[in-house]
């Protein structure tokens, strides 16, 4: 194979494959990108087998074919380059490349031992507007498991798919995080996907957010599934197993609640955690007369007090959360006020904007530390 | 003076207790199905081979009459806490080892004064809980470990200030602390065979055989062991560790041993009142290669359920692939205090 192309294009491309890329892959061709020069388009893929990504750009090909190089060497010779014009002359054990007056040769593997892309027939179809997708990823994933040995249920999030509408959620059991929206194009009846994370977050940072995203379920069993906007596709192997009952968690009613200035909340958490002590960042909330205390102690920091303005509806309470998870949930708001609604000291909290996001309605589940 | 405590054969004398038709029989407890191993033996059983860690099926095979009888943790956890509670009762300072088995310090005493506080606790647990309890007395840990181990079951052996060598002397090497099977294996083909030999050498021997640990090792097979009974050191990892007497490469095995064990350091959690954030599982394999995986938890916990998890998800990390393992241990680390707070809707 051999094309010339625009550096910064070339180096765009590689760079998003490389994140894909697992560094502690024991397959030496897992290690590389694939380069694919076909029809006046590279394509550069990568994978770890649960994941790939591909992305297209333009280039003047004048013979076209495939060649694999090391992701992360390739990248950063590439992140280097000044700009300008590159000439890259492949084959199964080269990559020669020529660019001003450098000339580098990078070892290859044969690209015929890459992996193959799926060649699924497809399931279900929907499209989604880009803005969309990226706000519900980015208001859900967060709320994932990070803990591998409690599976890989809980570290996907959830796709619920009914019609027109999509519900995300993502919960490590400590927290819940959800959000609805509207697709543009729906399916016709329902399907539950769940989706690893970190796919979810290359598709928030790889595909465009102008743009109409095209979701696909792939195989037999529906158990892949893809996102393709414009020039770049993700593919997943989903999850498989049963995610838990997240409605079960919501409690359908409260009978007490406080709205507040979010970013007045955030800055005192934030300062009251610093006291907090790390046996579960504790900070206690005392709710009464339409104000909110806020306080942390530690033997070996001292003593946190915040008093804040909110409304407050329905009895007084007291009740203490890691300030971490509440913080953290709270980052995820965009109205400048939140309400948080309660049962108990002991029972799950629910936190939303008091603004819902144009994209859909955030809604977040907290489950409290006992005192 | 310091004593050791273990209850004799605890498992399977709890079945016995329980079941007054199963004394004088040889009885195994063991999970039910065929592929589980033998937690432990009564002492009928033990002449025909049938050990902790013996598979089931081969332990039925070597013992065609065995009586075996489920394990049941809650009632074993029940007894530890009445066992101990009477232990504190008498004692300066105790270091529990497992659910039946301690070091306690009577304080400064003589060999009278301990031996009648050891048989007076023997008492006290044989009332409470109707089970013998065998204890070694002596000046030092091990002394007094391998006189509770040397009188079993149901016995009391002290062993008198300044006869701890003559005591050792005769004992196999591999009864120090420290020397392994291999080890031993290698410090007999050079003629160490006992204690005594350890005892008799002089430094460059010492120091051939046992490196920059020779002093300490000669010391302890000297009866010299000041090392002090620790009840109130912090606590910085807690582990729960079996040989096997077979090596074992069924990963199905290994999973229930990490099951009891789980159990075991989540009872030693709750009873120190700490939480682990890290799980990890060492395995040794039968060529003496070690392995050690370990996960970090989002939260503390002491639930024997998710430390299982945890510890399964390291075995299956390990990637064995059915190579034979003669021990496997459970560990948990990065210990907080207290129970943990954060309450969980799963």
């Amino acid at each position: 194979m051999k094309f010339t192309c625009n550096t910064k294009e070339i180096a765009a491309a590689v760079g998003a494959a490389s994140k894909v890329v697992n560094a502690h892959t024991t397959v030496p061709i897992l290690s590389n990108v694939l380069l694919q020069a076909e029809d006046g388009k590279i394509a550069v893929r990568a994978t770890d087998l649960e994941l790939t990504l591909e992305h297209a750009f333009a280039a003047d090909i004048t013979e076209p074919g495939s060649v694999t190089v090391p992701a992360k060497l390739f990248s950063s010779y590439l992140g280097n380059l000044q700009g300008g014009r590159l000439e890259l002359n492949g084959t199964p054990t080269r990559a020669s490349v020529k660019c001003e007056r450098s000339n580098y040769d990078f070892h290859a593997l044969p690209p015929d031992e890459y992996p193959p892309l799926p060649q699924a027939t497809k399931g279900s179809h929907f499209t989604i507007g880009g803005k969309r997708l990226r706000e519900g990823i980015e208001a859900t994933i967060f709320a994932a498991s990070s803990e591998e040995a409690r599976g890989a249920v809980l570290m996907g999030t959830l796709l619920e798919l009914e019609g027109n509408s999509l519900t995300m959620v993502a919960t490590d059991g400590y927290r819940l995080a959800k959000f609805q929206t509207t697709l543009d194009d729906g399916i016709t009846g329902t399907e539950k996907y769940i989706v690893p994370s970190r796919a979810l977050a290359e598709a928030a940072r790889n595909l465009g957010s102008g743009e109409v995203i095209s979701v696909s379920a792939l195989g037999a069993q529906s158990n892949q599934l893809q996102f393709h906007s414009g020039d770049t596709a993700i593919t997943v192997r989903l999850v498989d197993g049963q995610y838990p009952n997240y409605q079960q968690v919501i409690p359908p009613k409260f009978d007490r609640s406080l709205t507040v200035n979010t970013a007045a909340f955030i800055g005192s958490l934030r300062r009251a955690e610093l006291v907090a002590g790390d046996r579960a960042s504790m900070v206690k909330l005392a709710v009464s007369n339409q104000t909110l205390i806020i306080t942390a102690s530690s033997d070996i920091s001292g003593n946190a007090y915040e008093e804040l303005e909110v409304e407050q509806t329905g009895e007084d309470l007291t009740i203490a959360f890691n300030a971490r998870y509440l913080v953290e949930v709270l980052n995820h708001i965009k109205s400048a006020q939140t309400v948080i609604e309660f049962l108990g000291p002991l029972s799950p909290a629910a936190i939303r904007p008091v603004e819902q996001p144009e994209g859909g309605q955030q809604l977040y589940v907290l489950m409290p530390l006992r005192q | 003076m310091i004593a050791h405590f273990d209850i004799d054969a605890f498992y399977a004398s709890v079945a016995i207790r329980d079941d007054p038709a199963l004394r004088g029989k040889p009885v195994a407890v063991a999970g039910s199905h065929r592929r589980s191993v033998v937690l432990t033996a009564s002492y009928e059983a033990r002449p025909f081979g049938v050990r902790s860690a013996l598979p089931l099926y081969r332990a039925l095979e070597a013992c065609p009459n065995l009586i075996v009888v489920p394990p049941t943790m809650s009632k074993y956890k029940d007894i530890s806490r009445e066992v101990f509670a009477i232990f504190a009762s008498r004692a300066h300072a105790i270091e529990g080892l497992s659910l039946d088995e301690a070091f306690i310090d009577f304080g400064p005493c003589s060999l009278g004064e301990a031996t009648s506080l050891a048989q007076t606790i023997r008492d006290e647990v044989l009332d409470a809980t109707g089970l013998t309890i065998s204890a070694g007395v002596a000046t030092g840990k091990m002394i007094a470990k391998i006189a509770s181990d040397a009188c079993k079951p149901n016995g009391l052996l002290a062993v008198a200030p300044g006869d701890e060598a003559a005591f050792l002397a005769p004992m196999p090497v591999g009864r120090i602390w420290g020397v392994g099977p291999k080890s031993q294996a290698r410090l007999e083909l050079a003629g160490i065979t006992t204690i005594g030999h350890v005892a008799a050498l002089d430094d460059a021997q010492a120091y051939r055989h046992f490196g920059s640990w020779a002093n300490q090792v000669r010391a302890l097979a000297r009866g010299i062991d000041n090392r002090p009974v620790e009840s109130d050191r912090e606590t910085k990892s807690i582990s729960s560790e079996e040989t096997f007497e077979y090596d074992v490469r069924e990963e199905r095995r290994l999973a229930e041993v990490l099951r009891a064990q789980a159990a075991e350091v989540a009872e030693k959690l709750e009873r120190e009142g700490l939480s682990a954030c890290s799980v990890g599982v060492k395995i040794k394999r039968a060529d003496f290669r070690t392995h050690g995986r370990q996960t970090h938890l989002a939260e503390p916990t002491r639930d024997a359920r998710r430390i299982l998890k945890a510890a399964l998800y390291c075995l299956r990390r390990a990637d064995l692939q059915g190579a034979p393992v003669r021990l496997i241990g459970l560990r948990v680390a990065s210990l907080v205090p207290g129970e943990p707070l954060q309450t969980s809707f799963l």
